[in-house]
């Protein structure tokens, strides 16, 4: 191609490659066309397209837009007498998925599965919203109200200027008094001169002050409707960042106060509020995390958080604020203030220690540790199971010692099941010795191997999606060979996509010429049972998986009239209950799918 | 024989066209008169080429060289006259990749383009993204740009001397393909007087056929305001506590001026640029109208004047639930009901009143209502019929635009379908469908005075109306490109519309003719506005630049930064001193729009002495941001309270 990207003017854009014209040439029916009818086809189309993309910029503008929709293209090409593209539709964002296998990249649009019969059958489908009008006050005599239907007042980007460099704040107001400091400064000139960070001041309006009092009595009163009131208040209000200060002070003091004092209802609810801060959008949380970790940090691993620690459900907290600390760590972890890995080293650092450190201490660090994610807890407490298993095993097996001991070790053994059981699962091929177990893991291990056996034994829970993706055989056909064994796409250690969307990639792949079929059927029979492309999703499943979130799901192929096949799917034994989409009955049976589907499972 | 050879072409071209279209007679007599026999018309192939204007035997070789040869020159020379020559570049450059394209060397023609397309001026970029798709002859009919480049001259505005020294170097050269262009497709308009700078250019170049030439702007405009009509002799029966009312009994003959009420005295004075008021034919005014005036006088009193020193209130209406869908939105008058118009060809129309929406009564109980009741109009409601917002179904294309009439009762609405709807709000049903246009209509707007509307399309027309016509009255053909936006002279003598060609043009209403074109713009217009006062047009558009032109010679006065997406709508205070502007930015921003008039008042302006524009933020006076919500239309209530109208974007926001 004669001006395909040049990199130093951007007057000529790409061109469709002859390539992709073969391509589209050969899904309609043409099997060879000739490279220069190609090459003209190409220039051709990518001009008209480029024309008709011009266009509908047209119809975006007139529209109040900058993004260009689907509809805007249908308009250009009714002006240009075409007829629209009928049968698409996107109302929303349209992200281009991304997949690599094999040195290739493809992009490609998600295309998520539509079950026909839910369509038919479900008549009551969701009709979308009215579109209705609110009116409020954008600015009164000037001054903007701080509503919720108004942006916060100081915007995130302000308040971490502000927080870096608090000058700029007393620079505003004080445009007056400029010449002040200039004057001090050239008297000062001769001498030493040093430049003093000057205070901001955070005064307070008497409504404001009102609210502080309001929220936070409210916050640790006895009223449990009046709390969740405030506390949606904090999670929400935009224009909070200017007593944030006061705020942290006060949960900080509180923290202090009432863990000598053992009060444990008290400190639930300061880690509630703590809880609501985090999840406001609008506050620059980072000025005040050096004193909130703290605080959180000692909800989890403080020697006695209540009175009673035999009766009260102290471990309920130590839950609670461990998950507000791996918050805090998934929202503010940088590279340059490593609070992650801080934090981690914190609480296995705890973990190293020897007998001095009390039970509750202990299953403070781990459930810290455990919040973190499935690879902390790899690295970090699998390791050191056994000297755990000996601990407790004192406590729970050996003479009474103290009741205390006892109930804490009890959930510290559970909670050291519940977590490891889907790790270890998959670190441990079945089947399952009950020696290798005790080998590894020491007095825990036989009831973790009974916890793994149960987890084998339940059916996965995954969401399955599934799409179409028609791409150019070569693509396929490379991708096939190089790594017929596995695919292991983005092997991301940490998942922390916060909003949950899968990330599954299907490739149908559509019948072709006859040696090629013969070539894919042939390579992955051999080694289907190890075909396996891995990656990785989150789990879309409740917080009970959250700690697998990391766990590799397996894709199996499944070859089309390979009698090979039968055995791919009958392996895993989790495979054909989940893949009711994918696979028509009949593939339990041993019959192949009907199509080249990779279906997925985890 | 006079004429010779080359206009022999010509005249063969022109005698080709009239065949071609059958026109026996004018080409019997355009034969006799030219003196051409049949057995002339022969080459074809030189006739076609006449036609293009772009058949060239020049090497194309020569091409690049000749650009080269032409730039060098332009470095040389001394710096007062570097810059004005610095405007010929990009219009050469043009010509010679079409000229190229058009001659079959697309090889050559891309290099020059990739060689020196990236060093024209900004502005340019855009365009020369647009031309360097056309990479064949092809291409190039029935593309809109080509076109235009083709069948128009690209106006450069230059000073005697610099002109006289570009003149000198083409003659020294005798580049022949250099030559041709300059003299096929360049129109230099000369004035006596200094070379501009680089920034005096920059200000109103980036049109796509070039500057406007002086003679554009030559005619008289009468930007004035004409006496506002009388309507004291029914003021009384809006009954107050007013001393100076009472005096002004109905019978009283309108002579008799009480100048104790402030009201009306008021604009006794009759402007000296006001047109006469029979200028163009207007309906007369309805008892109800004169009442309604009155209203509007006296709520105007209660008015707060905004100034720096005053500070604004802004109430914002946000639709919610309407993830870019809403295209337009319009407020009437008395900011009683806004309508919304809809990507699915949807109207809406919404009371912003506690006044419900009322329907007609039918035909029946209409003709049990005694006529000379005093408050017919009321009894003519259906009162069980009110609601808060009514929909209008109609149209079937994204409607890009809805305008009410002054006196509440009709609205129109555009669409991508072609049309222009007139409905009825107090039957809510459509009246009229005014088709013409043969492509999407971007605007259309209601005159000030009622009766006339306007409208502007994608088949580069705006065009004049009126609600009793089904045909336009005036077609206002020019651009050369999409008419984006249109709006009325508060006098409602002339029209302006802004255009996709960049360029802000003023049109008489009663010949159709253009009489001010201003260039300065940098990307399509989207918005328009008029001062109160009525000299003044502000325009905004992609650019994201405000530029405020003095109708009265068609210079620049100001270009207003500070926005950071398209701006798509403007409006001016009621009171004249502050515009606002609303964009995509999802912020308003509010500028001193007084001290600008009293800053370009002091200096002395003519026709051929340019003003400064100017520049800078120093009258932005305020700016509030909306919660990601991109503003529609702003509108100010006749006590000056800016409403606001935005699109709560809840999409980009969750994505983002």
């Amino acid at each position: 191609m004669t001006n395909k990207s040049s990199p130093d003017s951007d007057l000529y854009g790409t061109n469709f490659s002859t390539e992709s014209i073969k391509v589209i040439a050969e899904s309609i029916g043409i099997q060879s066309l000739q490279d220069d009818a190609a090459k003209e086809l190409a220039d051709d189309i990518s001009f008209k397209l480029k024309h008709l993309i011009q266009d509908a910029a047209k119809f975006m503008h007139r529209a109040k837009r900058i993004k260009l929709l689907h509809s805007d293209i249908d308009s250009a090409l009714k002006v240009k007498n075409l007829e629209p593209q009928y049968g698409f539709h996107c109302a929303e964002n349209l992200p281009f998925r991304f997949a690599s296998g094999g040195g290739r990249e493809l992009h490609f649009i998600e295309d998520k599965e539509v079950d026909l019969n839910d369509v038919i059958q479900n008549v009551n489908t969701k009709a979308p919203l009215e579109v209705t009008l609110r009116s409020h006050w954008l600015c009164i005599d000037g001054v903007q109200p701080a509503i919720p239907e108004n942006p916060p007042p100081l915007a995130k980007e302000a308040q971490k200027i502000e927080s870096i460099d608090p000058v700029n704040k007393i620079s505003k107001p004080n445009k007056d008094s400029a010449n002040k400091p200039s004057a001090r400064k050239q008297k000062l000139k001769n001498t030493e001169t040093v430049q003093i960070k000057q205070l901001a001041t955070h005064e307070l309006s008497v409504e404001q002050q009102l609210y502080y009092k309001e929220i936070t009595e409210a916050c640790v009163g006895s009223d449990e409707t009046r709390r969740m009131e405030a506390l949606q208040s904090m999670a929400s209000d935009p224009g909070l960042h200017e007593m944030l200060p006061r705020m942290c002070t006060f949960i900080i003091e509180g923290v202090r106060v009432n863990v000598v004092q053992n009060n444990l209802a008290l400190l639930i609810y300061l880690m509630r509020m703590v809880k609501a801060l985090l999840d406001n959008q609008s506050l620059y949380l980072e000025k005040y995390l050096h004193e909130l970790i703290p605080a959180v940090t000692t909800c989890i691993v403080s020697r006695q958080l209540c009175v009673r620690p035999e009766l009260d459900n102290h471990w309920a907290l130590r839950d609670f604020a461990s998950r507000l600390m791996s918050q805090i760590c998934k929202n503010f972890n940088t590279s340059t203030n490593n609070i992650q890995t801080r934090i981690t080293r914190m609480f296995s650092s705890a973990l190293q220690q020897d007998d001095t450190l009390p039970l509750s201490s202990l299953y403070g660090a781990l459930v810290g540790l455990i919040e973190l994610g499935a690879e902390v807890i790899k690295t970090f407490i699998l390791p050191r199971v056994t000297t755990i298993g000996e601990r407790i095993e004192v406590h729970l097996e050996g003479p009474q010692v103290s009741n205390i001991d006892k109930i804490a070790s009890g959930h510290i053994k559970q909670l050291l099941l519940k977590v490891l059981a889907p790790i270890v699962k998959n670190i441990i091929d079945p089947p399952d010795h009950i020696e290798t177990y005790q080998l590894n893991y020491g007095y825990l291990g036989g009831a973790l191997q009974a916890a793994v056996l149960k987890a084998r034994a339940q059916p996965v829970m995954a969401t399955t999606t599934y799409s179409n993706v028609v791409c150019s055989p070569n693509i396929m056909q490379q991708s096939f060979i190089n790594t017929n064994r596995a695919i292991v796409m983005n092997q991301g250690n940490r998942v922390t996509t916060p909003t949950g969307n899968q990330k599954i990639v299907f490739v149908t792949q559509r019948p072709q010429g006859g040696g090629q079929q013969q070539q894919f059927s042939q390579q992955p029979a051999q080694n289907s049972p190890n075909t396996v492309v891995k990656f990785v999703s989150n789990a879309a499943t409740a917080s009970t998986q959250k700690i697998v979130t990391t766990q590799q799901k397996l894709v199996v192929v499944g070859i089309p009239g390979s009698s090979a096949s039968s055995s791919v799917v009958s392996t895993p034994s989790v495979v054909a209950n989940k893949s009711v989409n994918l696979v028509p009955k009949a593939s339990e049976e041993g019959q192949a799918p009907p199509d080249d589907d990779i279906i997925s499972h985890d | 024989m006079h004429p010779p050879n080359p206009d022999k072409n010509q005249l063969l071209a022109v005698l080709q066209v009239l065949k071609k279209y059958n026109l026996k007679g004018t080409e019997e007599l355009l034969k006799k008169e030219a003196n051409i026999d049949e057995s002339v018309e022969s080459q074809d192939s030189d006739v076609s080429s006449v036609l293009t204007g772009y058949k060239s035997d020049g090497d194309p070789e020569k091409y690049e060289d000749c650009y080269m040869e032409l730039k060098r020159f332009i470095e040389s020379s001394l710096d007062i006259y570097k810059h004005e020559l610095g405007m010929i570049l990009y219009p050469v450059l043009v010509h010679m990749y079409l000229e190229l394209v058009y001659n079959g060397h697309t090889e050559k023609a891309i290099n020059l383009m990739k060689r020196y397309g990236p060093e024209q001026d900004c502005y340019y970029q855009d365009d020369l993204k647009k031309l360097a798709l056309v990479t064949k002859r092809d291409h190039m009919s029935g593309n809109e740009l080509t076109d235009t480049f083709k069948s128009n001259q690209f106006i450069i505005r230059m000073s005697r001397d610099t002109l006289s020294l570009l003149k000198r170097h083409l003659h020294d050269k005798k580049a022949s393909v250099l030559m041709n262009i300059v003299q096929e497709h360049l129109y230099f308009d000369m004035y006596e007087g200094v070379a501009r700078n680089k920034i005096q250019i920059n200000a109103t170049s980036g049109a796509v056929i070039g500057e406007a030439t002086r003679q554009d702007n030559k005619t008289k405009v009468y930007y004035g305001l004409p006496k506002a009509p009388d309507i004291q002799s029914l003021a009384a029966p809006v009954e107050d506590e007013d001393d100076g009312l009472d005096a002004d009994a109905p019978d009283k003959p309108k002579k008799k001026k009480p100048k104790k009420d402030p009201l009306f005295s008021k604009k006794t004075k009759s402007d000296p640029n006001a047109p006469p008021v029979d200028r163009i034919p207007i309906p007369d005014l309805k008892d109800n109208d004169k009442l309604e005036k009155v209203k509007a006088l006296r709520e105007a009193s209660k008015r707060v004047n905004l100034n720096p020193e005053t500070s604004p209130s802004i109430c914002c209406y946000t639709l919610l639930n309407a993830n870019h869908t809403v295209t337009c939105a319009d407020i009437t008058e008395d900011s009683s009901m806004l309508a919304v118009g809809f990507s699915d060809s949807l109207v809406k129309v919404w009371t912003l009143v506690p006044q419900k929406l009322r329907a007609l009564k039918t035909a029946n109980q209409l003709n049990d209502i005694n006529i000379d009741a005093e408050d017919v109009l009321v009894r003519m409601m259906d009162e069980r019929s009110g609601e808060t917002s009514r929909s209008l179904f109609g149209h079937s294309g994204n409607v890009y635009s809805v305008s009410f009439a002054p006196d509440r009762t009709l609205l129109l609405s555009c669409s991508e379908d072609t049309t222009i709807r007139l409905w009825s709000l107090q039957i809510w049903t459509c009246l009229v469908v005014y088709k013409g246009h043969m492509f999407p209509v971007w605007d259309v707007k209601f005159s000030p005075l009622g009766y006339y509307f306007a409208s502007a399309s994608n088949d580069r027309t705006a065009r004049l109306w009126a609600t009793d016509h089904y045909q336009p009255l005036r077609m206002f053909a020019g651009h050369f490109s999409d008419v984006d936006c249109i709006q009325f002279h508060p006098n409602s003598n002339y029209v302006a519309t802004g255009s996709s060609d960049r360029r802000v043009c003023l049109w008489d209403c009663t010949n159709g003719n253009h009489v001010r074109l201003m260039t300065g713009h940098k990307s399509p217009i989207h918005a328009l506005a008029f001062s109160i006062c009525g000299r003044f047009l502000s325009s905004a558009g992609s650019d994201c630049k405000i530029l405020v032109w003095d109708l009265a010679h068609g210079h620049l006065v100001a270009e207003l930064n500070g926005h950071n997406k398209p701006i798509h709508t403007l409006t001016f205070s009621r009171c004249g001193n502050i515009l606002v502007s609303g964009s995509l930015d999802c912020t308003v921003k509010m500028w001193d729009f007084s001290k600008l008039a009293d800053d370009s008042s002091s200096e002395d302006v003519n026709i051929s002495h340019n003003p400064e524009v100017k520049m800078g933020d120093n009258y932005l006076l305020w700016n509030y941001g909306t919660k990601n919500s991109p503003l529609i239309h702003l509108h100010f209530t006749r006590r000056n309270l800016l409403l606001a109208i935005g699109m709560f974007d809840g999409i980009s926001q969750t994505s983002t």
